[in-house]
């Protein structure tokens, strides 16, 4: 847990604001996410969660202040993103895998590209990590063969075969059938249980519970209330989460 | 009836080898047409990634100004008054040949057709895709490469090839710069032999006929591609 953890964060975030025209999405934010920290970031929508998330690997351009993540700073134009956000992974919504490529290439393109891994390191690694999510026997298929719970295995593995230090999810079971929610929250269990430092945007109450070590509410462009998942949700203190709680739970 | 037909193709095609204005004609026709495409997508594509990057980063801004001043006036302009242009102006110090000038004017007319498909076909590729690359590390180049542009040409390839057979045809105005092409060809036998039907008639079936084995062809094409998605 966070609290026991001396290391630096490995994520700093400093008084990060984000603004869409004259909206303010994101007023002064500042938090540190440590390594090994499973962080679910919970709130109604419009709250400006997945914005925040979105900052972390600069998708979204911040407005201001400074997000540190492995000795440099994100939020800076003189930053290299691209090589940072290879140590950043991220699962969407709405998966975005590529869909003109075979699940193996989508695995493999970016270590071979990018990592100048060999084709058959790449491949290997692959096929251990869908050994891993139940399904190796995919390899060869293509996106829109697969289920979207099967799709959400495959963007969670796609990431992961970079490497990552931070894995980002924004909403990952939000465009899922009920019965598929099941499966892709249990492969982020286990990520979880490895020690994975995982930033989660969800509405899966039952999962932040369980396997966050930190919940963090957040409305109007703030973070309200930040505790661990058992006190946040025996004790919850600010009245807009008490209230948010009453209709979710 | 018979007897007149055969009089006729003896004189309009076998009397003084006149099928050569056929033959060499259409050499001409696919020269230009076949250049002309390589220009134009070579062209196009340089045009489409311009503008969607002015679009998706507004870097690029005098490049893509520059790009719509050319879309403007090529796609505003009938083509064969560019023909002409290109020929007895541009060109008019220091003729570089009919044909070169021919490819020179159509590669360039469709270059800005060909950029404004492959531009609909790369703004087609939901932003997902884009922010998916990204997110893996890949820069905005790598991206485009690898992620965006398989799929958008897979989208535009139907209308890419209606591109193509349009710019086949619409070289039959070659004619005007004194270009011996299909069309011209036809046209010269004509006012050779005083008869329009079996020259006119030849060259509009040569022309059919190429359209439809091209047409046969980007449907094989379009099926091979299609595969990979289902």
């Amino acid at each position: 847990m966070s609290i026991d953890n001396m290391d630096k964060p490995l994520i700093q975030v400093q008084n990060l604001g984000k603004k869409f025209g004259d909206m303010e999405v994101l007023k002064d934010i500042s938090v540190d996410i440590y390594k090994g920290d499973v962080v679910c970031v919970i709130g109604p929508s419009g709250s400006g969660k997945s914005t925040f998330l979105r900052c972390l690997n600069r998708l979204e351009e911040p407005s201001g202040g400074h997000i540190l993540f492995e000795g440099a700073d994100i939020v800076d134009k003189k930053t290299d993103i691209d090589k940072h956000r290879q140590k950043m992974g991220m699962v969407f919504q709405q998966f975005n895998l590529f869909p003109h490529m075979t699940i193996l290439k989508n695995l493999t393109i970016a270590p071979v590209k990018l990592q100048g891994k060999s084709e058959k390191e790449a491949k290997e690694q692959a096929l251990k990590l869908l050994h891993k999510v139940g399904l190796a026997d995919r390899a060869d298929s293509y996106p829109n063969q697969l289920s979207g719970g099967q799709k959400q295995r495959i963007a969670i593995v796609r990431s992961l075969c970079m490497n990552p230090d931070v894995m980002l999810f924004d909403e990952p079971t939000s465009a899922l059938d009920p019965e598929m929610v099941g499966e892709v929250l249990t492969v982020m269990r286990e990520l979880a249980d490895e020690k994975m430092t995982m930033v989660v945007v969800t509405h899966e109450m039952g999962f932040a519970r369980e396997v966050a070590t930190r919940v963090m509410f957040m409305d109007g462009g703030y973070f309200l209330e930040e505790a661990e998942p058992g006190e946040f949700f025996a004790n919850p203190k600010n009245d807009r989460l008490k209230l948010f709680l009453s209709k979710v739970l | 009836m018979w007897e007149k037909l055969r009089d006729d193709f003896y004189q309009n095609f076998i009397v003084d080898d006149r099928w050569k204005y056929i033959t060499d004609g259409l050499q001409n026709t696919l020269k230009i047409t076949f250049f002309a495409v390589l220009i134009g997508i070579l062209l196009g594509f340089l045009v489409a990634v311009i503008r969607s990057t002015y679009e998706n980063t507004h870097k690029l801004k005098v490049l893509n100004w520059i790009c719509g001043v050319y879309l403007t006036i090529i796609r505003g302009t009938p083509v064969v008054v560019q023909l002409m242009i290109m020929y007895f102006v541009i060109f008019s110090f220091h003729d570089p040949g009919q044909v070169f000038t021919a490819v020179v004017a159509f590669g360039i007319n469709s270059g800005a057709y060909v950029a404004e498909i492959f531009r609909s076909g790369i703004s087609s590729i939901e932003k997902g895709q884009f922010e998916a690359g990204r997110s893996l590390g890949f820069n905005y180049a790598q991206t485009m490469w690898f992620i965006i542009m398989p799929q958008a040409f897979k989208n535009v390839v139907p209308t890419l090839a209606n591109e193509f057979i349009v710019l086949l045809k619409e070289t039959s105005v070659a004619g005007y710069i004194g270009l011996q092409d299909l069309t011209k060809g036809g046209d010269i036998i004509k006012s050779r032999t005083y008869s329009a039907f079996m020259p006119l008639i030849a060259v509009a079936v040569i022309y059919l006929v190429m359209v439809m084995m091209f047409s046969q062809l980007v449907r094989a094409l379009e099926r091979r591609l299609q595969r990979s998605e289902h």
